[in-house]
C-alpha cells in the first residue's frame, strides 16, 4: 500500500516539476518582450501597450505555474523529457503570437501562430508582406524569437536529444556531456547549458559586430545576427539580404551561418582547448564543408550554363550564398533561387534535407545521419559483390553498430514518411502539388523559402495549410520522434 | 569475368527475342496493313543479331557464377531493348530511334509509358507487337524476381525466396533458374489466358482482350487506345482488370504454392499479400472520400469506382487510366503516384519498392519509437512469424534509400535537360517505379520530352526494374576487380 502511495506521490511531484519547468520557460520567453517594449517607448510607435499586455499575460501565467508548484520537487526521468520538450515548445508558441495579433501587423491567429513558430524553430518563413514598413519594436520582437529559439535548440540538440537517443543521436554526444550514468535529466542540462549559451551569445556578438563593421546600422546588425547564428532567416526587409546588396555582408553571413550550422559541442571543445584543430579532426564537420563546396560548384555550373548574371563571379556569389543559406537551413536570400532554370531550384530544396551538423541550430536530417545512410548504401553494394565479406560502417575511426544504423534508418524513414503525409495533407487543402511538397520540405527542415506560390512568403496559403505548416516546423525541430512518441499508447502506460 | 558463358546467355535471349516479331508479321500478312515489309526486315535483322551473338559462343561452358548474374541480367535487358526497338522505327508509327527505344524499354520493363499519340489508328500488327513486348517483359521479370534476384541477395530479397527455391548450396546460377522457370511460366501463361477469356466474356473484342490481357497480368499498362481502359467505359471490365492487376502483383511464388496445393488459402495466410490488399482498400477509401467531398463525380459509388481503379492501377504499377486522374484536385494525383512507390509484392511483375520492404521499414520505424519509450527493451522486427535481423533490416533500409536517391538523381537529370521540375520529378517517379503515366507534362504520354530526357527516363525504368543494385553494382570498381 505504502509503495503505491509513494509512487503516486512521486508521479504527482514529477508533473509539478514538469509544470514548473514550463512556467520557468514562460518567464524567460516573457523577458524577450522587454527590449521591444523599450524600443516601442523610445520610438514612440504606439505598439508599447500591446507588448505590455502580452508581457503581463505571460508573466501572470508563468508566475502562476511556478507558484502553484512551489515546494514540490522531484527528479525528472529520461522519459519525461519527451513530454516536457514538446510541451515547452508548444506552450511558448501558444502565447508569443499575442503581440502580433493585438498590434501591427494585426495577423490572424493562424498566421501569427505560424510566424512565431517559424521564429522559435528558427525556420524563417513568414506570412507578412511589407516587413519594411513594420515598427522597429515588432521587427526586433521577430528577431528575438530567433535568438531565443536558437538558444533552446542548442540545449535541445546538444544536451537533451542525445540523452533521449533519438535517431542514433547518442553518437553526437561528444565530450560536453559525459556518459549517461543514470536516467536523471536535470543536472546534465544545467551543466552544459551555461557553457553553450555563453558560446552562443559570443557568436551572436561577433556576428553583430562584423555586420556593423561591414556597414549595417546597429539595429540591422544585431537583429540579423540573431537570425544568422540561429540559422533562422527572418530579415527586416521583404527583399531579405538583397536589401544590402553587399558581397562583404553576404560573406560575413555565410561564415556565421556555417558556424551556426556547426555542432556546438565542437565549438565548446575548441573554446575549451583554445585550438581550432578540433574542427579539422571532426569527420562530420569535414563532410559538412565538402557538401557545401560540391553543391556550390554544381549550382554555379547549373546556372552559369544559362548565364543569368553578368560574370562567372556573380554566378558563384549567388550560388554559394544560396547553397550555404539553404543547406544550413537559414533561408536568407539575395536574388531568390526559385526562378533559376533547370534542376537547380529542386536541387537546392533537396539539400535542405541533408541538413547541417547535429548539435547545431540547423534543421534537416543532419549531416551525420546522411553520412551513415550513405555509407550503409555503399556497404550494401559491396556486400552484393562479396556476399561473404565483412564490411562495417565507420565514421572517422568509430565503427557504427548495426543497431545504431537501424536507429538512424528508422529516423530517416519516419522523417521522410511524416514529410510525405504532411505534404499530402497540405495538398488536400487545395494547395498545388509543387507548393505543397516544397513548403512542407522547407518547414520540416526549418529552412524558410520554398517554391511555387510560397517562394518568399506563405501569405497566399489557406489557414488550414498554414496550421499544417506550423505543425511541420515543430515536428522537424523536435526531431519528429519527440512528438510522435507522445502519440503512442505505450508512452502513457507506465 | 568470363566472357563466353555471358555472351552465350545474351545470344540465347536475343534468338528468343527475334521470335517476338513473328506474330505481328503473320497478322500483318493476314491483314495486308502495309507493315509486312517492315516486320520482315526487322525479323531478319533481329535474327541476324541473335545468331551473331549465339553462334560463336554456343559451345561455351554454360555454367554461370552467381556474380555473373549482375552483368548478364543488366546486359540482357539493355541489349534486348536496343534490338527490339528496330521494328517501331521501320514500321508505323515510324518513331525516331530514341523514341522507339523508350517505347520498347517501357514495354519490356512493364512500365507502360508511351510516346505514341494516336494509338487508335495504328495497324493491329503494331499494337500486338507492343502488347507482346509487355508479355515478354513480364515473363522475364517473373524469372528475375523469383529465381535470380533473391539469389543475388539484392535488397534483402533473400527473405522472399519462399518454398520453390531451396537454400543456396553453391554459387551456380543456371540449374536453379531452369528448375523454377518452367513452372513459373506455366502459371504466368495460365493467368494471361484466364484474364484474356474474362475480358473477352465482358465484351471486349478478341484482339483487345488478347492485348489487354497481356498488359494486365504483366502489370504494365499499354493499351490499344489513347484513352486507355477509359475507352471501354465498362464497370465490369474495370473489375476484371482490378482483379488481374492484383493477381499480377502477388508473388508468383505464392501462385506456385497455391497451384501445387490446389488451395487458395495460402494467399490469405501470406502477410505480404494481405498487406497489399489492405493498402489498396485504405487508399481507395481515402481517394474516394476526397473525390466525393469535392464532388468530382456524381454519387459516392461513381467516385469509389474511379478511385479504386486508379489506386489499384497505381499501386500495382500498371498505369491504366479510366479518367485523367492527374487532373483530379487536391492530393489524389500525388497520392496515386506515391502509391506506386509501395508497388506490389516481391516476386511479382509489379515495380516499386515492394510491399515486404515497406513493411519491414515501417516496422523498423515503429520499433525505434518503442525503443525510445523503453530504452532497455528488446523489440525484434517480425515478418510472417520469423524474426528479421538488424543486418537484413539495414539492407532493406539501404535499398529504400538508394531507390529514392536514384529517383531524385533521375528527376534532377531530366530537369537539367530543360523539362519543368514538376514534370521531371513525376516522370522520374513514374519510370523508377515502372508505373507508366505521370503528372504534369507526362500525365498521358511522354511525347513532349526531348531525346536526352527520354534516354534518362529509359535508363531509369531499367534501373527500377532491375532493383537498382543490379545496375549500380556494375558501376563500382570492386565489381570488375577479381
Amino acid at each position: 500500500m505504502k509503495i503505491v502511495d509513494d509512487r503516486e506521490h512521486n508521479s504527482a511531484a514529477r508533473v509539478a516539476t514538469a509544470l514548473r519547468a514550463i512556467g520557468n520557460v514562460q518567464l524567460i520567453v516573457a523577458l524577450t518582450l522587454l527590449p521591444s517594449i523599450l524600443l516601442a517607448w523610445w520610438d514612440r510607435d504606439d505598439t508599447a501597450q500591446y507588448f505590455i499586455e502580452s508581457f503581463l499575460i505571460m508573466v501572470g501565467l508563468g508566475g502562476a505555474l511556478i507558484f502553484m508548484t512551489r515546494g514540490r520537487r522531484a527528479e525528472l526521468r529520461l522519459r519525461d523529457g519527451f513530454l516536457i520538450t514538446s510541451a515547452v515548445w508548444l506552450i511558448a508558441a501558444a502565447l508569443t503570437p499575442l503581440p502580433l495579433i493585438l498590434g501591427p501587423p494585426y495577423l490572424s491567429i493562424a498566421d501569427a501562430f505560424f510566424e512565431v513558430v517559424s521564429g522559435l524553430t528558427t525556420t524563417g518563413a513568414t506570412t507578412i508582406i511589407g516587413i519594411d514598413q513594420l515598427p522597429r519594436s515588432v521587427l526586433f520582437y521577430r528577431q528575438s524569437l530567433h535568438f531565443l529559439g536558437g538558444m533552446g535548440i542548442v540545449v535541445l540538440a546538444v544536451a537533451i536529444l542525445p540523452t533521449l537517443r533519438i535517431g542514433g543521436s547518442q553518437l553526437t554526444k561528444g565530450e560536453t556531456s559525459g556518459p549517461i550514468k543514470d536516467s536523471k535529466l536535470t543536472p546534465r542540462i544545467q551543466q552544459t547549458a551555461a557553457a553553450l549559451w555563453l558560446i552562443y551569445c559570443g557568436l551572436n556578438a561577433l556576428c553583430a559586430l562584423a555586420y556593423w563593421l561591414a556597414g549595417m546600422s546597429w539595429f540591422d546588425a544585431v537583429t540579423h545576427a540573431f537570425a544568422t547564428i540561429a540559422t533562422g532567416g527572418f530579415a527586416n526587409y521583404d527583399a531579405s539580404m538583397a536589401a544590402f546588396d553587399s558581397p562583404l555582408i553576404e560573406t560575413i553571413a555565410m561564415v556565421f551561418m556555417l558556424l551556426g550550422g556547426t555542432n556546438f559541442a565542437l565549438h565548446f571543445l575548441a573554446w575549451n582547448r583554445g585550438s581550432f584543430t578540433v574542427y579539422g579532426q571532426d569527420p562530420e564537420f569535414r563532410t559538412y564543408l565538402s557538401i557545401v563546396v560540391v553543391c556550390t560548384l554544381i549550382v554555379t555550373f547549373g546556372i552559369y550554363l544559362h548565364s543569368i548574371y553578368g560574370s562567372f563571379g556573380e554566378h558563384l556569389r549567388h550560388s554559394a550564398f544560396h547553397v550555404v543559406s539553404m543547406f544550413t537551413s537559414t533561408g536568407f536570400t539575395t536574388t531568390g533561387f526559385a526562378q533559376w532554370p533547370g534542376f537547380v531550384p529542386a536541387f537546392i530544396m533537396l539539400i535542405t534535407f541533408l541538413g547541417a551538423c547535429a548539435g547545431s541550430t540547423a534543421g534537416g536530417l543532419k549531416t551525420i545521419r546522411a553520412m551513415i545512410i550513405a555509407k550503409l548504401a555503399w556497404r550494401e553494394l559491396m556486400r552484393v559483390i562479396h556476399p561473404r565479406g565483412q564490411f562495417v560502417v565507420k565514421v572517422g575511426n568509430q565503427v557504427i553498430s548495426e543497431s545504431i544504423i537501424a536507429a538512424v534508418a528508422g529516423f530517416v524513414t519516419v522523417f521522410v514518411g511524416s514529410y510525405v503525409v504532411l505534404s499530402l495533407a497540405v495538398a488536400a487543402t487545395g494547395v498545388d502539388i509543387v507548393t505543397a511538397f516544397s513548403i512542407v520540405a522547407s518547414c520540416m527542415n526549418n529552412v524558410g523559402p520554398a517554391l511555387g506560390v510560397a517562394t518568399a512568403t506563405v501569405h497566399d496559403l489557406n489557414d488550414l495549410a498554414v496550421w499544417f505548416c506550423s505543425f511541420a516546423m515543430l515536428l522537424g525541430r523536435l526531431e519528429v520522434f519527440t512528438v510522435l512518441v507522445l502519440l503512442m499508447p505505450a508512452f502513457w502506460r507506465d | 569475368m568470363r566472357g563466353g558463358p555471358i555472351l552465350r546467355a545474351i545470344g540465347n535471349v536475343q534468338l528468343l527475342s527475334s521470335l517476338l516479331v513473328l506474330p505481328s508479321l503473320t497478322l500483318s500478312l493476314y491483314e495486308r496493313d502495309g507493315a509486312t515489309f517492315a516486320f520482315t526486315q526487322s525479323f531478319l535483322i533481329l535474327l541476324g543479331v541473335g545468331l551473331a551473338l549465339y553462334l560463336p559462343t554456343r559451345r561455351a561452358n554454360s555454367e554461370l557464377r552467381l556474380r555473373d548474374g549482375f552483368l548478364v541480367t543488366s546486359s540482357v535487358w539493355l541489349i534486348t531493348s536496343l534490338v527490339l526497338a528496330i521494328p517501331l522505327v521501320l514500321a508505323p508509327p515510324h518513331l525516331s530511334y530514341v523514341q522507339a527505344l523508350f517505347e520498347v524499354v517501357s514495354g519490356l520493363t512493364t512500365t507502360g509509358s508511351t510516346v505514341i499519340i494516336g494509338l487508335d489508328h495504328l495497324p493491329r500488327s503494331v499494337l500486338l507487337y507492343r502488347a507482346l513486348l509487355q508479355f515478354y517483359g513480364g515473363l522475364g521479370i517473373v524469372v528475375l524476381a523469383v529465381a535470380i534476384l533473391p539469389s543475388l541477395r539484392v535488397g534483402g530479397l533473400q527473405l522472399t525466396k519462399g518454398e520453390i527455391t531451396g537454400p543456396i548450396k553453391d554459387n551456380k546460377l543456371t540449374p536453379r533458374i531452369r528448375d523454377t522457370a518452367a513452372a513459373l511460366w506455366m502459371i504466368y501463361v495460365g493467368l494471361n489466358v484466364a484474364c484474356i477469356l474474362a475480358y473477352w466474356a465482358c465484351g471486349m473484342s478478341f484482339f483487345d482482350a488478347l492485348c489487354h490481357g497481356f498488359t494486365t497480368v504483366a502489370t504494365s499498362g499499354f493499351s490499344n487506345y489513347d484513352a486507355s481502359l477509359g475507352h471501354f467505359d465498362n464497370g465490369v471490365i474495370e473489375v476484371v482488370a482490378i482483379i488481374f492487376m492484383l493477381l499480377g502483383s502477388a508473388s508468383f511464388a505464392l501462385h506456385f504454392v497455391a497451384w501445387r496445393r490446389g488451395s487458395a488459402s495460402v494467399y490469405a495466410a501470406d502477410g505480404e499479400f494481405r498487406t497489399l490488399i489492405r493498402i489498396a482498400l485504405c487508399l481507395s477509401l481515402v481517394v474516394a472520400l476526397e473525390l466525393w467531398i469535392r464532388g468530382v463525380y456524381q454519387g459516392f459509388g461513381e467516385n469509389f469506382r474511379h478511385a479504386a481503379f486508379q489506386v489499384v492501377s497505381g499501386l500495382t504499377t500498371t498505369g491504366y487510366t479510366t479518367t485523367g486522374f492527374s487532373s483530379w484536385p487536391g492530393m489524389a494525383p500525388a497520392l496515386i503516384v506515391l502509391a506506386a512507390f509501395v508497388g506490389g509484392c516481391a516476386g511479382s511483375t509489379a515495380g516499386g519498392i515492394k510491399v515486404i520492404r515497406v513493411q519491414i521499414v515501417a516496422k523498423l520505424a515503429m520499433r525505434e519509437l518503442l525503443r525510445l519509450v523503453h530504452p532497455h527493451g528488446r523489440f525484434p522486427v517480425k515478418m510472417n512469424r520469423g524474426m528479421v535481423g538488424d543486418e537484413v533490416i539495414n539492407t532493406v533500409a539501404a535499398f529504400v534509400t538508394v531507390f529514392f536517391a536514384s529517383m531524385v538523381v533521375s528527376g534532377l537529370a531530366i530537369a537539367a535537360t530543360g523539362v519543368d521540375l514538376f514534370t521531371a520529378f513525376a516522370a522520374a517517379a513514374s519510370c523508377i517505379t515502372n508505373l507508366g503515366p505521370g503528372l504534369g507534362g507526362v500525365a498521358l504520354n511522354f511525347r513532349e520530352l526531348n531525346d536526352a530526357a527520354l534516354l534518362i527516363a529509359s535508363l531509369t525504368m531499367l534501373i527500377g526494374r532491375l532493383e537498382v543494385f543490379t545496375v549500380l553494382v556494375l558501376l563500382t570498381p570492386a565489381f570488375w576487380r577479381g
